[in-house]
């Protein structure tokens, strides 16, 4: 009896995930690696350069609407974003406002996999995930934004905010999502308080079926393409009647604090 | 004659008389055949004399730890010169024994994680090595030359009888305790608990001397178990080599595999690749083998129809458990491991043995020493040789052998599996070994070799197969091997005319010559891709150490 | 640092497409390959292991001799093995016919 193996969206690549979640025959790159576009920093550091600089731009549709899809690629250097990736997903959120406003909408999915921000370019990369920021809650304004987290390496630093602004997030049980990376705590903190050797407890505490317990996911799925793509089809179905707001509305910072608290089980 | 000889030995019985003494010494801190696990230092110091010889248990998998931990704490001015005799030397409390003085003589097969420090004992005179043996050999020796004074072994449960249950790890349990019980040496046996009935007898009491509970579960580590997530493109297509030009061709059906990527690669393709070629029961059907994790496809695929296993691994209890038509169990339902029977079966009941190296000479000699490093042999030189003294026949075996001479034999398929280059660049394919100059100036009596060139018949790298066995002479075994050398410097010497003529002849195989297709060499080619899938593979019987778990 | 290698070799045939295959992870390299205009295969090796350039020539020059193709090829590398590289030339080469 052979039992039923997932068709896994972790075994692929950013190319070929954002291939998969697209309909069937729509995917073209913008910017792909032929664009060559490279870091220029990180020759400099003795780091190889990849052509595309680990962020798949792909176009096509998605349930036979216009969609994006912005995938980050977890093996070159986890993931983590430079000035050019992150310039590339920062102006793709940036056209789908623009087509937001003009009335000819883009879904928006952001299939990443990532460790954060890039070592190697330091502040390039941290302006880099604010411009990100800055672009979701911008077209949030307009329409859903859609999150992946299925990948290999999740998504920690600031690139776990920018999954938390997300209307949805769909993760895997394989999934991870914290702020700081297990080794980064352990670090900090000591192996007696988080042992980052321990896998268990790493996903205990930062995986995808914990991250949904805590709502800060919004679908936890099998690692299998026709699951992952009925569930970003959901979560775009679920805010059909999206309101669009003028202007992005934070709550009170007392209220989200409180929120906040109550989601990891602290009385505030 | 008697009373010529009675005026040289006035005593028959001296070893018990001394195993008697040892006992008495103790018998203050044992009540019931049992002491306190505070007292074991103690113990140990009452019953150990200097000179000792003190065997360990501790091989890759399970350890006697409380034991050895004890032994190294001891008064080095009470107990002095020990002759440790042990599988693998792998703690780090085995080689503070030689910086103590409490051991300064060692016979061993295996020193992995310590073989530095090893090395550095050596060097400083503080350790003699008698030999570093194959696992077999060093369990043979127990009975002849090397009688343990002291056995410290390790099991699961004791009872008031001193009978031993030692779960899915009996491994050299009973090896061990055989060869000290019936010639009056002192059995101690560590459990992790006592209790009033063992779950089974897997060694009899009137074997073991004293019990002591652990202060811990004796130390046993998942070696065997590879995540299919490391698994890349080139470890398949070499898999897929070996299946379609050694398995198939030769119809292997008894055999064993070493441990690594490279052999579960193949392990996780018999149910995907080896099932479109049609050889499911054709190929691979008896194992010699360890619980590998990534077996599981092929046994719930049907193609396995027994294991016979050197030890247990962990997380795979239940499922072994839950497959008794296939794996050795005992009453109980866990896993009966042997390793002393199961290197034995794996010599000289298996058609072919297949495993990885690091290095490699132009004459297939292959050795896994580094210069500054003693790490030992475990049981490759056993199952990776041909058994001369193997008298029944088989297809694969008689295949070996090409001629039709006077006088038939048959022969054992070895094969070296390995890329061309490790990582970092280093050739994997050398003039000559490092093993060579370690031996040299180590001095040791003897060149370091895992495996003879002259015992391998097969060497597959993802250049190509050599088929060594068919080679008419030395020259046109170096041809072959250079000519799936790639581009290392032994690659580098082959001839391309030769090695067109070696290709026609069938000495040497290109994937095209094999019909494996390079591009069908994917990860989607694996039956599982990751610890998950072998999880759901096996209904949720396996439980994957933490260490291997993404959820 | 990054060591840049280049090599040239004679080629005639022609290719139908540009490939790209595989990534610059350890122990991997990417490959970008476009059909050339002129007679020969000119490579570009990056790569963040120095002190193999040997190596890098044994390996392209017996992919060269094996396939004449007049391509443009890109590879960037973090310690690819020659198996690993060998085997991204096949696939590199399979995309692009």
């Amino acid at each position: 009896m052979t039992p039923h193996i997932g068709d896994s969206y972790a075994e692929r690549n950013a190319r070929e995930r954002a291939q998969a979640l697209l309909d069937p025959g729509t995917f073209r790159e913008v910017l792909g690696p032929f664009a060559r576009l490279r870091s220029p920093y990180l020759a400099a550091q003795g780091v190889a350069a990849q052509s595309d600089d680990g962020v798949v731009v792909a176009r096509g549709t998605l349930g036979g609407e216009r969609a994006c899809v912005l995938a980050t690629d977890g093996r070159f250097l986890g993931g983590a974003i430079g000035e050019i990736g992150g310039a590339k997903i920062a102006a793709s959120l940036e056209l789908a406002r623009r087509d937001a406003e003009r009335g000819t909408p883009t879904r928006v999915v952001l299939a990443f996999d990532s460790g954060g921000i890039r070592l190697q370019e330091a502040n390039l990369g941290l302006l880099a995930i604010a411009e990100i920021c800055d672009a979701v809650v911008a077209l949030r304004a307009h329409q859903p934004v859609v999150a992946v987290i299925a990948g290999r390496v999740g998504v920690y630093g600031g690139m776990s905010i920018v999954t938390a602004l997300c209307n949805e997030v769909i993760v895997t049980e394989g999934a991870r999502i914290g702020l700081n990376g297990p080794d980064v705590v352990e670090t900090e903190a000591g192996a007696d308080e988080f042992d980052a050797s321990n896998r268990p407890l790493v996903w205990k505490a930062t995986g995808g079926r914990r991250r949904f317990a805590q709502g800060h996911a919004t679908a936890l799925v099998a690692d299998d393409m026709p699951d992952i793509r009925a569930a970003v089809e959901e979560a775009f179905a679920r805010n059909r009647s999206f309101v669009a707001i003028a202007h992005p509305d934070f709550p009170d910072p007392a209220l989200e604090r409180e929120a906040f608290l109550r989601a990891y089980g602290v009385t505030p | 004659m008697r009373a010529t000889n009675s005026k040289i030995v006035s005593a028959w019985d001296t070893r018990r008389i001394r195993k008697n003494h040892r006992l008495e010494r103790a018998a203050s801190y044992v009540r019931s055949g049992v002491f306190e696990s505070g007292d074991a230092v103690a113990v140990l110091e009452s019953i150990l004399e200097p000179g000792d010889r003190v065997c360990v248990e501790g091989n890759n998998q399970k350890q006697a730890d409380f034991l050895s931990r004890a032994l190294a704490s001891v008064d080095p001015e009470r107990v002095r010169d020990l002759h440790l005799l042990i599988s693998v030397l792998g703690r780090p409390e085995h080689i503070e024994l030689f910086e103590r003085g409490i051991a300064s003589q060692v016979d061993f097969s295996f020193s992995g994680p310590q073989s530095l420090r090893l090395a550095q004992q050596v060097a400083d005179g503080r350790v003699r090595i008698g030999a570093i043996h194959t696992y077999l050999e060093l369990f043979a020796r127990y009975f002849v030359d090397l009688t343990p004074d002291i056995a410290l072994v390790a099991a699961d449960e004791a009872d008031a009888s001193g009978n031993l249950y030692t779960g899915a790890n009996t491994e050299e349990t009973p090896t061990i305790v055989e060869a000290t019980a019936f010639r009056n040496g002192v059995v101690i046996a560590q459990v992790n608990r006592i209790v009033d009935r063992v779950t089974r007898v897997d060694v009899p009491g009137d074997w073991v001397d004293l019990v002591v509970v652990a202060d811990r579960p004796y130390e046993i580590e998942p070696l065997f178990t590879r995540d299919p997530e490391q698994i890349d493109d080139v470890q398949i297509l070499m898999a897929m080599m070996v299946v379609r030009g050694i398995y198939e061709r030769h119809r292997v059906r008894t055999l064993n595999h070493g441990i690594g990527f490279d052999t579960a690669a193949i392990e996780l393709i018999l149910p995907t690749y080896g099932e479109r070629l049609g050889l499911r029961g054709e190929i691979c059907t008896n194992w010699v083998l360890n619980p590998h994790p990534t077996l599981i496809p092929a046994i719930e695929s049907g193609w396995v129809q027994s294991v016979h296993s050197f030890g247990g691994e962990l997380g795979m209890e239940r499922y072994v458990a839950a497959r008794p038509d296939v794996f050795f169990t005992g009453r109980d339902g866990s896993l009966r491991s042997n390793r002393a029977l199961s290197q034995n079966a794996g010599m000289y009941a298996t058609d072919l043995f297949i495993g990885s190296t690091l290095q490699m000479d132009v004459d297939a000699n292959s050795s896994t020493a580094t210069l500054g490093r003693i790490a030992g042999f475990g049981g490759a030189p056993n199952l990776g040789s041909d058994p001369r003294g193997r008298r029944h026949p088989s297809q694969s075996w008689l295949e070996m052998t090409s001629e039709v001479p006077e006088i038939r034999r048959g022969r054992k398929i070895v094969v070296q599996l390995v890329q061309t280059f490790r990582e970092s660049g280093v050739p994997t394919f050398v003039e000559r070994l490092d093993a060579v100059e370690l031996g040299r100036t180590a001095g040791f009596p003897i060149t370091p070799v895992m495996i003879y060139g002259d015992d391998v018949t097969h060497v597959v790298t993802e250049e190509g197969i050599a088929y060594l066995y068919k080679a008419r002479d030395v020259d046109e075994r170096r041809a072959a091997l250079a000519a799936i050398a790639g581009v290392t410097p032994v690659g580098l010497l082959a001839d391309g005319t030769r090695t067109r003529e070696l290709r026609r002849d069938g000495v040497v195989a290109f994937p095209e010559d094999l019909g494996v297709v390079r591009g069908e060499a994917k990860r989607s080619l694996l039956a599982a891709r990751s610890m998950r899938d072998l999880v759901t593979w096996s209904g949720g019987l396996y439980e994957p150490p933490k260490r291997f778990r993404s959820w | 640092m990054i060591e840049t290698l280049t090599f040239t070799y004679p080629a005639s045939a022609r290719v139908a497409r540009r490939a790209h295959v595989g990534v610059v992870a350890s122990g991997n390299c990417e490959l970008l390959l476009e059909p050339s205009p002129e007679p020969c295969a000119s490579v570009t090796v990056r790569t963040s292991v120095g002190g193999y350039a040997t190596t890098w020539e044994a390996v392209l020059a017996r992919f060269f001799a094996r396939h004449s193709i007049a391509v443009r090829l890109e590879i960037d590398d973090f310690g690819a093995t020659p198996a690993v590289v060998a085997m991204r030339l096949e696939q590199a080469l399979e995309q692009a016919r």
